[in-house]
């Protein structure tokens, strides 16, 4: 393929990003589809490997505004995430560990039985266990939906988040080890990511409110303070290469329980947030491979009932000992089904490690592109389905 | 359908309804919660009574039937601890107050009821605003003619109750400089206000009722929002003016309080009402919701001011021995505390200046409520 102008290349984002709206903007007043999984749509059409309008190559802007996009989303989940309530309530917590521990064995066991490598196996299996974060509070706020399936799908999802982060920390730390031989750089890449990276955010929450303090800022919005403390978090994170997603979530929950102040944020982070969810969901699609996408389709697909028939049935089962009945129990484990933005994010910030056995992650591009479609479907179902989205007939 | 026969209760007796708030643990703001804590709170026997109210962020809780203080303080206890575990296990945040501060009234949703719908349909927005929370108490009445009798006879009475119970300084994000600026959201319906000046059940059942019914305007007393309205099929009368309180015990003394000047009033202890004293009854109800203590009231028969603090402080004396007679003097000695110290209007204030947002004041309202008071 001849090399793009720079005019060309100059232009050719926006313009999709463009693109990516109206059509979002259209499908979603015609199919009442969530919006994120018709940007996915979009950007996995536009995307160089397939009709190239988009430029080849690495955009790093790009990229890292879909981490910032990212990181606002996994505050703004930190921010509404009770702690409280896990205690009070320990059913929450247990349903989260078991629910992430099964999908883990589960999805292993059914990689391996498909010939997958075995650490690729086990990398598959972390990152199985999370929830997407993007994808549920995109379309949470999208329904403005209200009720527990919507409560617990966010908590679950943070649980969730966190484990797999740490598992798949772990993991790799461990395959690092093995490959390279140095036991500071396997340490390196596992444990201490997680805590330095959660420390990391927790201080955020700490300073952020108290410097809104001291300019003055009590009572007024504090939303801008906020996506200026994630924007600047996220780029920190990158350039020591620690987790901004454990980041991001800690400053989030911590901004949230240290209750300094109670400051009205707005949902989403107002239009900064609407515009920086097309690119994210767009930019996700734009890296995934037609051909990839094709040959791990078999694989992916029991992958993903696998997982889909793990997390349902585990939420389920511990849905009435937790306080719902057993029907919004399952439609929470329907809720829970998102993971495309988390794990190709995840996968993205790893690269850096140079770790040639995420290249053995085939199926993941199906997984990833069939759910960034199906995932927020499934989302915005479970929440009609539990009467927990606003009454259309009601104006 | 005519009105039904105005059935004889035990005079005194009380019965209290509390509408609550449901509020989000993450942002508190309101939370479209009550579905499920009715479906949690259905797997266990409630103490009392819990129901749905006009939207999902609401529910209302009722008391059996006393006649004591600390009995009914006992239950309503037991009712506020109920809700309080449910909504630990849900994520709920349960707390009293008449307005939510800062909630938005587009945001709400009507509960799935027809009722509901139909008054939803019919008022448009006024349905979503009514989103406020008010205690009613129901005095139980051996007649119709008491229930009239007293229902107009406590006119001079109303802005007491307003002014005590006020808990509602915020709404939609702003302070309205009021303190029960939930009755403005009352008084928007047509039907609000004061009963008809009525003292005959008959009276009330041929001229006024079926007068009305037959206009189709109303179907059912509940079509009614006045601030004292009779309830026939309780043999009770219904005060509606309180904002919910923030805790269940200032809301036990208001029906004590209530209880008392009921004895004070079918003991002969004041003229009989009369039409006139309704001249003064909007403006002094007015001083009541925007001043609350701090205002001034029109006595109806003297015409003379009075500061609405000092008159309560005063009538408060006037019905120790009626409240000893009923077992209700630790309501009194509730309720002149609250006097001194301020209703829970000013206590929501003060949580909004310390705290620095009305976020903060929803924070306090949960602890208030849980906590209680002595």
């Amino acid at each position: 393929m001849p090399e793009a102008s720079p005019l060309a290349t100059y232009v050719a984002w926006p313009f999709a990003l463009a693109i990516a709206w109206v059509v979002g903007e259209m499908g979603y007043r015609m199919t009442g589809l969530p919006r994120i999984s018709i940007y996915g749509l979009v950007g996995f059409l536009l995307a160089h490997t397939q009709t190239g309008f988009l430029p080849a190559g690495d955009d790093v802007g790009v990229k890292l505004l879909a981490d910032v996009a990212f990181g606002l989303i996994l505050f703004e989940l930190g921010y509404r995430i009770n702690l409280n309530w896990l205690r009070t309530n320990p059913w929450i917590p247990l349903t989260g560990l078991v629910e992430a521990a099964a999908t883990f064995v589960v999805v292993y066991a059914v990689a391996r039985w498909f010939e997958t490598p075995q650490m690729a196996s086990l990398l598959l299996a972390s990152l199985a266990m999370s929830t997407s974060p993007a994808g549920i509070l995109r379309v949470v706020n999208e329904q403005t939906s209200s009720g527990q399936v919507t409560e617990r799908v966010m908590h679950l999802s943070a649980i969730n988040c966190v484990l797999a982060v740490f598992t798949f920390k772990l993991i790799v730390g461990v395959g690092v080890f093995q490959t390279s031989g140095s036991f500071t750089e396997a340490t390196w890449s596992g444990l201490l990511v997680v805590l330095v990276s959660i420390a990391l955010g927790g201080l955020f929450g700490v300073l952020m409110p108290a410097l809104m303090r001291q300019l003055g800022n009590l009572g007024r919005d504090a939303t801008l303070g906020f996506a200026i403390g994630v924007i600047l978090l996220v780029a920190i994170t990158h350039a020591f290469r620690f987790s901004p997603v454990l980041a991001t979530l800690a400053f989030g929950l911590v901004a949230r329980h240290r209750r300094v102040i109670l400051s009205p944020t707005q949902r989403n982070f107002g239009v900064m947030g609407d515009l920086l969810t097309v690119l994210l969901f767009f930019y996700i699609a734009t890296t995934l491979e037609w051909a990839t996408v094709v040959e791990g389709m078999a694989v992916a697909l029991v992958l993903i009932a696998a997982r889909f028939v793990t997390k349902t049935s585990i939420v389920a089962a511990f849905s009435h000992v937790s306080g719902i009945s057993w029907r919004k129990g399952v439609l929470t484990g329907v809720a829970l089904t998102p993971i495309s933005v988390f794990v190709i994010l995840l996968l993205e910030q790893t690269r850096h490690l140079g770790i040639t056995m995420v290249e053995g992650l085939i199926p993941l591009a199906a997984v990833a592109l069939l759910l960034e479609v199906i995932g927020p479907i499934a989302t915005q179902r479970a929440l009609i389905w539990a009467n927990e989205t606003p009454d259309a007939t009601e104006s | 359908m005519a009105l039904e026969e105005f059935k004889t209760s035990d005079a005194l007796t009380l019965g209290v309804e509390l509408e609550l708030q449901l509020v989000s643990l993450s942002d508190f703001d309101l939370a479209e919660a009550s579905p499920d804590m009715l479906d949690l709170l259905r797997r266990k026997p409630f103490p009392g009574t819990v129901t749905p109210e006009i939207t999902e962020s609401m529910i209302e809780i009722a008391t059996g039937i006393h006649t004591r203080h600390d009995e009914l303080l006992s239950e309503l206890q037991q009712i506020r601890n109920t809700l309080v575990h449910a909504g630990d296990t849900l994520n709920v945040g349960v707390c009293g107050g008449g307005t939510h501060p800062f909630q938005r009234w587009s945001e709400r949703k009507i509960f799935s009821k027809p009722r509901f719908k139909q008054v939803s349909a019919l008022y448009g927005y006024l349905a979503k605003q009514f989103t406020v929370f008010g205690q009613h108490v129901h005095v139980g009445c051996e007649s119709g003619d008491d229930a009239m009798f007293l229902l107009h006879s406590l006119n001079r009475y109303v802005p007491h109750f307003i002014a005590l119970s006020a808990s509602s300084p915020f709404f939609q994000g702003r302070d309205t400089l009021f303190n029960s600026a939930r009755l403005n959201s009352v008084f928007a319906f047509p039907l609000s206000g004061r009963a008809p000046f009525l003292l005959k059940w008959k009276d009330f059942e041929d001229v006024y009722f079926s007068r009305m019914e037959h206009t189709g305007i109303v179907k059912s007393m509940k079509d009614f929002y006045w601030d004292i309205r009779p309830k026939p099929e309780y043999g009770t009368i219904e005060l509606r003016v309180c904002d919910t309180p923030l805790t269940v015990e200032r809301a036990a003394a208001l029906a004590c309080y209530l209880q008392a000047l009921c004895r004070y009033l079918l003991d002969g202890g004041e003229v009989p009402p009369a039409e006139d004293d309704y001249l003064v009854y909007n403006y002094n109800r007015f001083q009541a919701c925007r001043f609350g203590l701090d205002g001034t009231m029109v006595h109806p028969k003297t015409h003379e001011t009075l500061s609405i603090r000092e008159d309560v402080l005063t009538t408060l004396r006037k019905m120790e021995p009626f409240a000893e007679e009923l077992g209700g003097v630790g309501a009194l000695e509730h309720l002149y505390r609250a006097a001194h110290m301020g209703s829970d209007a000013s206590f929501l204030r003060q949580q909004y200046h310390e705290r620095g947002s009305p976020e903060g004041m929803v924070d306090a309202a949960i602890r208030r409520f849980r906590e209680g008071l002595a």
